[in-house]
């Protein structure tokens, strides 16, 4: 299927137009970030707790903000994690001042004052019990009397049924009820009644838990910081080496305009600006670079064949030449990344995200913003170099 | 097959080979991030500071001994953590104290100022402070490590973060009971035995602990509390013991500990010394039957037994343990003491079941993008699309090779990277695809348009690559953990997609028809 050949729209016609369609997209965007009060820095810039929890499902969000409220954790942020019927949630505190380990102990420490109240410590929680502790205890009482014959044997053994007790844990989710622990693979009825013997099911598990120190952020936010203005740097100079001084500053101005509407975007989706964002944000200016050099090397081209025709109609001439490219190659790289978006899951949502975005407004603006700056840029020296042969012929 | 293409069919036939030999079987051949696998990272600071201040104590002790055995007047001061000064000499015993310790080499790492007419200065070189700093992380990597293969996690990674650093970073993969792994790995469990004072026992407040002193505690005793439990194990009180600050023996004299069952079967802890430890244990207790001895850990007594006759290797803790701590308790007292206190400056610990699903809803993903784009590809290219479809598999292929051959390690933005990859590694191809169909367009032939089309579109692909292999080559340089990962396979999928696009597609291209005479009739 071949489409979008021989056109010949006038991109260029309209730049003025188009030049003031971003300048608005960059101020709606800039003022709407500023009045949401900037980017949703997750804790690995800003540093603090995340703890994402499944519960069972007897324990819905509002309860577990009254809990945590109550433990004197008011700084609490809880949302819903994936879909409802998970029964997921993240919690998220920020920096306790003055230390670097977090909150994870107190947050802990209150869901289980309100939703495991008779559980003891985590020894006794079957939910949270891990391999090695279950495998302790086995091997400590023997339930199966095996340790007489062969301690290695036994010692095999009751591992053997550790982990297969926590992968049907994990399997589960969550143990609800004790007919769950009595149908995992290998489990005599000795061993079970050893692991069941004082043990509590508690109602959730900790899915991941994660703390970043003040310290440990600040250095992020500075590596951060760096990688994007290097990169920047880098892929400019390499922009200069390769084409002139306009064109350069056509793809500049290109760079920053999708960078700003899609963090202006980004912040308004409230989406959290993580360490997967910012290689988002760099694979987005590398794209957004990559397709307008596409149009301006066909620009370079062109130009040295028609030595004649005005730059604004060699441009219009590349563009139209490059379209059936540009639409292409954005279309199936829009594909992937909306795939990523629907199915690639919670962590890369903001990520799949950027690109998103990215892709779409990094097309536009290689032709609508970078090729009008370029030719902008031509003219303006072009009219000072008149300028200025006029003033010699006065004198 | 003429002999050129024959070469590069070879050529392309090794590369494949190779890259599908390092891959296959994914499962086993790539290195899965912690996101991924499920597992733990830690990043620890060790109070290297802590260090300095048990060295100058050290030092301290060093010189006080100096000080009696010349039998001079004087005593010490401490100044800071790494500095101090014996002060009250005498004017002419400066002079010679100084004497001694610099010619006879009695404090290295040390330099001695004369301050004032009666005290001197010591100060620990910054070579020497350099050196116990490093020390400390050293020793602390080395007990860490030894908790980790106590408690029998798999392939574990412990290093620091570089010469001068106090860090120490820890990735445990699988660990499925991380607060335990945390106290264990931070646990100080320091073990002491002291001698209970004369004439005392236990008192139920600190006071009263001190009031069986007619002296008052001086410098000589100690009060400790003793926290009580039931059988249960549940809290019934706390009593108080005044103990001599001598210790009897420290965790240094420790050379094994065990676990074992006391006399109603409850957990304990079995304790065996070395030979110093044992030597100075004979001696104490064989001049001592009749007193009390207490066990103190971590600054609380957990028991305190009548020394009844001498005792030379062997000791038991007993005291209210679940079978796990008892476990735990071995573990940290046979791993050796920590040099200093640590702190965690991130965690982060991500549960099996959430990498798995993360790489469920990553293959999902990418399965899902892949269709899209080989559909799309043979509906906009028909025959010739074939063509970008098989040098899009051959580059999913090369991207896992390079990653199993550099044992890079795939993450959860990694896998982000590979599907974008999929996405934009057709990109050379559509270049060239369109680069051909205009030149057919303008009238030339098959093969001269084949062959104009890559030739023309070979700049435009190099120059749309290598920009984003500069933002992938910073975000490797100056990223972190997961985010690395993401730059591995975004540079791998771009360089290999060039490769696929320039070298492959043209083979193909040639194979078909390049031995023909004329070809009328192109599927593009």
């Amino acid at each position: 299927m071949e489409f979008l050949t021989n056109t010949k729209i006038p991109f260029l016609r309209y730049r003025k137009f188009f030049i003031w369609v971003s300048i608005a997209l960059l101020v709606a965007t800039g003022v709407e970030f500023f009045l949401l009060g900037g980017l949703n820095f997750g804790i690995d810039f800003a540093g603090g707790t995340q703890l994402t929890v499944k519960f069972d499902e007897s324990v819905g969000v509002d309860q577990i903000r009254s809990a945590l409220g109550a433990a004197g954790q008011r700084d609490a942020q809880i949302q819903q994690y994936g879909p409802p019927e998970n029964h997921e949630v993240l919690i998220k505190t920020p920096v306790k001042e003055g230390s670097e380990e977090g909150s994870s102990k107190e947050l802990l420490a209150a869901l289980n004052e309100a939703f495991n109240p008779d559980r003891g410590d985590n020894e006794n929680d079957l939910n949270q019990r891990g391999t090695n502790s279950i495998a302790t205890v086995l091997k400590a009482s023997d339930p199966d009397g095996l340790m007489a014959d062969d301690v290695d044997a036994a010692n095999a053994h009751y591992e053997a049924i550790a982990n297969a007790v926590v992968d049907a844990r994990q399997r589960l989710g969550l143990f609800t009820t004790w007919e769950q622990l009595q149908a995992v693979d290998g489990l005599s009825s000795a061993a079970y009644d050893e692991i069941r013997d004082g043990a509590y099911l508690g109602s959730y598990v900790v899915r991941s838990n994660q703390n970043v120190g003040p310290q440990i952020g600040k250095e992020l936010r500075t590596k951060g910081a760096l990688a994007v203005v290097l990169s920047l740097i880098g892929m400019l100079t390499y922009i200069w080496y390769r084409f002139q001084l306009r064109f350069g500053i056509g793809a500049v101005v290109a760079v920053f305009h999708d960078f700003f509407i899609t963090l202006g975007l980004f912040a308004i989706m409230n989406y959290e600006f993580n360490l997967p964002t910012i290689a988002a944000f760099l694979t987005l200016v590398g794209y957004s670079v990559n397709d307008t050099v596409v149009i301006f090397d066909r620009v370079r081209e062109n130009r040295d064949r028609f030595k004649r025709m005005p730059l604004e109609d060699v441009m219009n001439l590349s563009i139209n030449q490059t379209l059936s490219r540009t639409v292409l190659t954005s279309g199936t790289t829009l594909l992937v990344v909306a795939c990523l978006f629907v199915a690639g899951g919670e962590v890369l949502r903001g990520f799949a995200f950027v690109l998103m975005v990215g892709v779409f407004i990094g097309t536009y603006s290689s032709v609508f913003v970078a090729s009008p700056f370029a030719l902008l840029w031509e003219q303006m020296t072009a009219s000072k170099r008149q300028q200025k042969a006029t003033k010699v012929q006065t004198v | 097959m003429d002999r050129t293409l024959l070469t590069r069919f070879l050529l392309i036939l090794a590369v494949l080979a190779v890259a599908a030999f390092q891959a296959y079987p994914p499962s086993d051949s790539i290195n899965l991030g912690l996101d991924l696998q499920g597992g733990m990272h830690l990043v620890l600071r060790v109070h290297t500071e802590d260090a300095l201040k048990s060295e100058t104590d050290n030092a301290v002790i060093n010189m006080e001994r100096l000080l009696e055995e010349l039998e001079m007047e004087g005593e010490s001061r401490r100044t800071s953590d790494n500095t101090f000064q014996i002060i009250g000499l005498v004017s002419d015993d400066a002079t010679e104290f100084k004497r001694t310790v610099e010619n006879d080499q009695r404090q290295p790492g040390w330099n001695v100022v004369r301050e004032a007419d009666s005290a001197l200065s010591f100060a620990m070189t910054a070579n020497e402070e350099a050196n116990v700093r490093q020390s400390a992380v050293d020793q602390a990597q080395q007990t860490i490590r030894n908790r980790i293969d106590e408690f029998g996690v798999a392939e574990p990674v412990i290093h620091d973060e570089g010469l001068g650093s106090e860090r120490v970073v820890v990735q445990l993969p699988g660990i499925d009971d991380p607060e335990r792994v945390k106290e264990l790995i931070k646990s100080t469990a320091v073990l002491e035995l002291y001698l209970v004072a004369e004439g005392t026992g236990e008192a139920p407040t600190e006071q009263a602990a001190i009031d069986q002193l007619p002296a008052g505690l001086g410098t000589e005793y100690q009060v400790v509390r003793e926290p009580k439990f039931d059988a249960d194990g549940n809290s019934i009180g706390e009593g108080y013991w005044v103990l001599e600050t001598r210790r009897v023996i420290s965790g240094r004299d420790l050379r094994d500990a065990r676990d074992t069952l006391g006399e109603f079967n409850d957990p304990q802890v079995a304790f065996f010394l070395n030979r110093d430890g044992a030597r100075k244990f004979g001696e104490v207790t064989e001049a001592n039957i009749g007193r009390g001895l207490s066990i103190v850990l971590d600054g609380q007594v957990r028991s305190v037994a009548t020394i009844q006759d001498k005792i030379t290797d062997n000791g038991v803790i007993h005291g209210n343990f679940t079978q796990q701590e008892v476990q735990d308790l071995v573990t940290v007292l046979k791993s050796g003491a920590l040099p200093a206190e640590m702190t965690y400056l991130e965690e982060r610990t991500v549960g099996p079941t959430l990498g798995r699903d993360s790489i469920e809803q990553g293959k999902k993903a990418g399965l899902f993008g892949l269709t899209l784009v080989v559909l799309a590809m043979f509906v906009v290219y028909k025959l010739t699309g074939i063509n970008a479809i098989v040098a899009l598999g051959l580059n999913i292929v090369f991207v896992f090779g390079a990653l199993a051959a550099f044992g890079a390690t795939l993450t959860l933005p990694g896998i982000a990277g590979i599907i974008l990859t999929v996405g934009m590694a057709v990109d050379a191809n559509v270049l060239i695809f369109e680069r051909i169909r205009e030149e057919l367009r303008s009238g030339r032939t098959v093969k001269s348009a084949i062959a104009a089309g890559f030739a023309k579109a070979l700049s435009s692909v190099l120059d749309a690559n290598i920009t984003t292999l500069i933002a992938a080559i910073f975000l490797f340089m100056f990223g972190t953990g997961p985010i690395r990962g993401f730059a591995v396979t975004l540079s791998v999928g771009i360089i290999a997609s060039v490769f696929t696009a320039v070298f492959i597609s043209r083979f193909i291209f040639d194979l078909l028809y390049a031995r023909k005479q004329r070809v009328d009739k192109i599927s593009i």
